[in-house]
């Protein structure tokens, strides 16, 4: 059983491009979750939720309306409708709680994943949804005479789109640089008479809007499921980590350091693939106890 | 930080009446409850074994979990693999334990808050893939089941009272190492490290001895399961039992020496009463857990000391 | 408003009395049914569950078996060993059941194996896979009513011999389940074709969110066949990556459930086609009389067309019906003598519990993934059927096993 010998380079470089469009998605969900944890303090347990919120949606929305427009008006509108919710709950329940503990906050995110894991559950039933994608991005194309699917090519193109939106959202714009200085220095952005309760709900809303893009990307590759959120969760946080918190190329780092062991480790170790992204992040933490990017903490 | 006594002798008479209700509560009840509060003691153990390095050491401990699991593990591969006697089992399940701490925080000690927590994950993760995967050692994802127990204490109420004995024995020596010299450094650590570096303690050992006794303990918690389900299965080392460990402490009350005592016994008994009447027990556990967020932010515990004028017991920071 | 209340209160109180002062015999026979009811898991439980309740509702509504009424409670495991072992504990110590149905997962399914035995109650596994709970674990109490990895192991292998590939890989859920059909199927087929040749392995985690790159690892490898042992949730998404990559065009697929509907149903018009599967369970097949008024009764009731897991929990209620039948007795010890070694008439034909290893002893059926005019979702076709004689596990192992 030498499972060596069919590692061919154009193999390798297929493998590379499939790790890459894994990484866009992980990048787009921890992201999201980076920037809550960096301006808020928030390690935010519910964001796996909110990205299985944001797949359920699709799934609705595009159904309902059918086609190749139905997932693109989803794909619009799943990311806005998540990011709202994320919206009501921050202004109803959230900003009264900035003052505690992280791990008070925590706790709460915790219990908020409880709760919408049953929500979940009372609107979309406990089957499994299954949505196609669009006509035009079915099927696969051939590269270097290994299929390539078309999905994944359209994830490789809006990974980068959205890396550098987010960048000038939190660069170019006003609010975006007030949201880095609050990240910073919360009672300097105070004293400036800037409203920082709502420059939070800003971030929040944000953060939270990406959870739910990820979950409607995502929604076409994989079943829709109760259980989603525990499976991206862990990920999201580790990927954070090993990228330093708060920062948002180490977001993007991370991710491609996840999805690239990831897909290279199953071409070369497949039966141990299972433990790849765990021994990444040890590593990384071994000789890099602050991750690899500047923290904001 | 003041100078505290042991105990007073109110709270030795209330613990004294405590332990007498305890020690008669099997005559009174019908099997399923013994079994249930033997479970939330274990349950109980596992959450104070983690709050001695949480509340007391402020240290992330994200996967303690684990230890739980490794003890349990331990007690039934020497007892079923080994084929040694089981209370060779009871003896050596912690002390793999501690040591797998030990080893762990050798690797993690020098990282702070959160980088510590997940790369605690990440190794305990790695440990959970191996018991996951070994299925001709640990059996793989089905687990062991009908692990042998001494005949001794394999009836309810034989396990039940084993259960109490040892859960009060290991509250006792806790509550003695947190109140030893080296507790108050502990905690000194946990308020200030910088200072406490700065007066000459050295942080790193400390927070070492912590993670071990915290293993070894999280490890007791995992021989006494097995002593109540017969059963060891992956899922006990996994990261959410390791994140529910970290609510059961914040619910009771991370800052008291009982609270998560009360936080584990709490978490055990919602689950089984919600459970009977709805599926829909995890909103329900939900929402009861915002509503204490809200109203009792030091925890369950926390709050009522604090009403009884006597918040600060062992431990309270600043 | 008062006085009404005080009034419905009393004649609720005669009532229960006249119907306790009933026949002395009459009591209700309590079931415990106790599986993951939530989550992904639920596609095939819930049908479990449906099924069941709907032949004991039947039973009930005639009166029970001679005066005794069947009550059914349930429990959402959450696909949580630790959960599951105290609910169980809960339904045996304080709800007083006579016998446990349920759960998907096996090690839930072998930690109640031994608890039932342990407290002498009867327990009916419904839905895992796992060879351990009528082989080596097996014991008085525990009856497996799903066909599990040994005997799908076998059953593919003697399909595949008859298909000319010789160079295969194996891929699937990196647990018990995968590695026992993988494995299973494998072991068989070098048996049967001592030609064959493996290739190599990979196996994912359960609940892997993309099997693009598992799928392209295995295509470099450029084997004649492929198969996956992959189940429950991930066999979705699996599916709609081969469809993705054309995996199921360029190299054919033995999947075990692949043509189940609980498979099919969610990736609809868009599932891979040429997919070779197995299940115990059509809704199209047979078409005999029994299958259609199955069929029908199950989708009056519920709106939903069956899947394999009514079927189990159909079979399940069964015996459990008729073996109360024949002893005419409440007692659990008699209640095994009858069970065991009971033979009933289900909508895939007759299927007997084997007395030896309590194994229930249902045809598995082989087809190839199609699209079909009349559905909105694929179908098995070339359906043949292997016989459970040709399936069933050998019962001097398990002799052996349990002897160790």
């Amino acid at each position: 059983m030498d499972s060596a010998s069919h590692i061919t380079l154009a193999a390798l470089g297929q493998q590379l491009l499939v790790g890459l469009s894994r990484t866009t998605i992980l990048f787009i969900v921890s992201s999201g979750l980076s920037l809550i944890l960096g301006v808020l303090r928030i390690p935010n347990v519910s964001h796996g939720s909110l990205y299985m919120i944001g797949a359920f949606v699709t799934y609705s929305v595009a159904t309902f309306i059918g086609g190749q427009t139905g997932f693109w008006v989803a794909l619009a509108v799943a990311p806005v409708a998540v990011g709202l919710l994320a919206l009501a709950v921050e202004r109803g329940i959230f900003c009264h709680l900035y003052e505690r503990e992280h791990l008070m906050l925590l706790l709460f995110t915790f219990s908020l994943m409880l709760v919408l894991g049953d929500v979940v559950k009372l609107i979309w039933g406990s089957d499994y949804r299954s949505l196609s994608a669009p006509p035009m991005m079915q099927g696969s194309f051939s590269l270097g005479g290994m299929p390539f699917p078309r999905y994944n090519l359209f994830l490789l193109i809006m990974g980068p789109l959205v890396a550098v939106g987010l960048w000038a959202l939190t660069n170019k714009t006003k609010i975006g640089k007030i949201a880095r200085a609050a990240a910073v220095d919360r009672e300097m952005v105070a004293a400036m008479g800037i409203n920082v309760s709502w420059v939070f709900a800003f971030v929040f809303c944000l953060g939270c809007l990406m959870a739910g893009l990820g979950g409607a990307l995502v929604a076409p590759t994989q079943n829709i499921t109760q259980g989603m959120d525990h499976a991206i969760i862990m990920e999201a946080f580790l990927i954070v980590i090993i990228g330093g918190l708060g920062n948002m190329w180490g977001a993007l780092l991370g991710a491609a350091i996840f999805g690239i062991t990831d897909s290279i480790g199953i071409l070369v170790w497949p039966q141990f693939a299972i433990v790849f992204p765990y021994v990444a992040v040890t590593i990384v933490l071994v000789f890099r106890p602050k991750g690899l990017l500047k923290s904001t903490w | 930080m003041h100078q505290q006594k042991l105990l007073g002798s109110r709270s030795l008479i209330l613990v004294a009446l405590l332990l007498a209700a305890l020690a008669l509560f099997p005559a009174m009840v019908s099997r399923y409850y013994i079994y249930l509060v033997a479970l939330m003691m274990v349950t109980g153990l596992l959450a104070t074994s983690l709050n001695m390095v949480l509340g007391f050491g402020g240290m992330y401990q994200f996967n303690h979990a684990v230890f739980y699991g490794v003890g349990a593990y331990a007690a039934a591969l020497l007892t079923v693999r080994g084929g040694v006697n089981p209370w060779w089992g009871y003896l050596l399940g912690p002390v793999v334990a501690a040591a797998l701490s030990l080893l762990m925080g050798l690797i993690c000690v020098r990282l702070s808050k959160l980088y510590f927590g997940m790369l605690q994950i990440s190794l305990g993760s790695l440990v959970w893939a191996v018991v996951f995967r070994w299925y001709s050692f640990t059996g793989g994802d089905d687990g062991m089941h009908g692990v042998p127990v001494p005949p001794l204490i394999s009836s309810i109420d034989g396990a039940y009272y084993f259960v109490l004995i040892v859960t009060v024995v290991c509250l006792a020596v806790m509550y003695l190492i947190v109140n030893s010299p080296f507790g108050r450094v502990f905690e000194s650590i946990r308020d200030n490290p910088e200072r406490a570096e700065a007066i000459g303690v050295n942080v790193r050992l400390h927070q070492l001895i912590g993670l071990v006794i915290a293993g070894f303990f999280g490890g007791v918690a995992g021989t006494l399961f097995v002593t109540v389900e017969g059963s060891v299965f992956p899922d006990m080392l996994f990261w959410t039992l390791s994140l529910e460990v970290i609510i059961m402490c914040l619910l009771g009350g991370w800052f008291t020496f009982l609270g998560p005592m009360l936080g584990g016994g709490m978490v055990v008994a919602l689950r089984a009463v919600v459970g009977i009447y709805t599926d829909y027990w995890t909103m329900v556990l939900g929402i009861i857990l915002m509503l204490l967020i809200f109203f009792l932010p030091q925890g369950v515990l926390g709050f009522f000391l604090a009403r009884l004028g006597r918040g600060r017991t062992a431990g309270e920071g600043d | 408003m008062k006085s009404k209340l005080w009034l419905l209160l009393a004649l609720t109180a005669a009532l229960g009395l006249a119907l306790g002062a009933g026949p002395a015999m009459a009591k209700t026979i309590k079931i415990g049914l106790i599986d993951c009811y939530s989550g992904p898991p639920s596609t095939y439980t819930n049908d479990v569950r449906d099924a069941f309740k709907l032949q004991m509702d039947k039973v009930n509504a005639k009166g029970g078996v001679w005066g005794n009424k069947f009550e059914i409670v349930t429990r959402d495991t959450k696909f949580k060993v630790d959960l599951g072992l105290s609910q169980a504990k809960e339904l045996i110590m304080r709800e007083n059941v006579s016998m446990l149905v349920g759960t998907i997962n096996s090690a839930l399914a072998l930690a109640l194996a031994d608890l039932c035995q342990r407290e002498k109650i009867p327990f009916f596994a419904t839905f895992s896979k796992s060879a351990k709970i009528s082989g080596e674990k097996g014991n008085r109490y525990v009856f497996q009513i799903t066909e599990n990895t040994a005997m799908i192991g076998k059953a593919a292998a003697a399909g595949l011999a008859k298909k000319p590939y010789v160079k295969y890989w194996i891929a699937g859920d990196d647990y018990e389940y995968g590695h026992a059909v993988g494995m299973g199927v494998w072991n068989h087929l070098k048996k049967l074709k001592p030609e064959v040749q493996l290739l190599g392995q990979s196996w994912w985690k359960v609940g892997e969110p993309d099997f693009t790159p598992y799928i392209t690892a295995i295509l470099a490898a450029k084997p004649d066949a492929v198969i996956v042992a992959t189940g429950g949730r991930d066999c979705v998404p699996f599916l709609k990556a081969a469809q993705a990559t054309g995996f199921n065009k360029k190299v054919p697929f033995f999947m075990h459930t692949a043509a189940e509907l609980a498979t099919l149903r969610p990736v609809g018009k868009n599932a891979p086609e040429g997919v070779l599967g197995t299940s115990n369970y059509f809704f199209y097949h047979p078409q005999s009389a029994a299958n259609i008024a199955f069929v029908k009764e199950f989708q009056d009731a519920y709106k939903r067309l069956p899947t394999v897991g009514a079927l189990y929990g159909y079979i399940t209620a069964q015996l459990i019906i008729q073996a109360y039948q024949k002893t005419k007795s409440l007692d659990t010890e008699k209640f095994i003598d009858a069970v065991e070694g009971l033979t009933v008439q289900t909508p895939v034909g007759p299927v007997k519990l084997r007395p030896e290893d309590h194994q229930a002893l249902l045809p598995m059926y082989m087809g190839v993934t199609k699209k079909s005019p009349k559905y909105d979702f694929l179908v098995a076709d070339g359906i043949v059927t292997i016989s459970p004689e040709e399936a069933a596990p050998d019962l001097d192992e398990i002799k052996k096993a349990r002897g160790k």
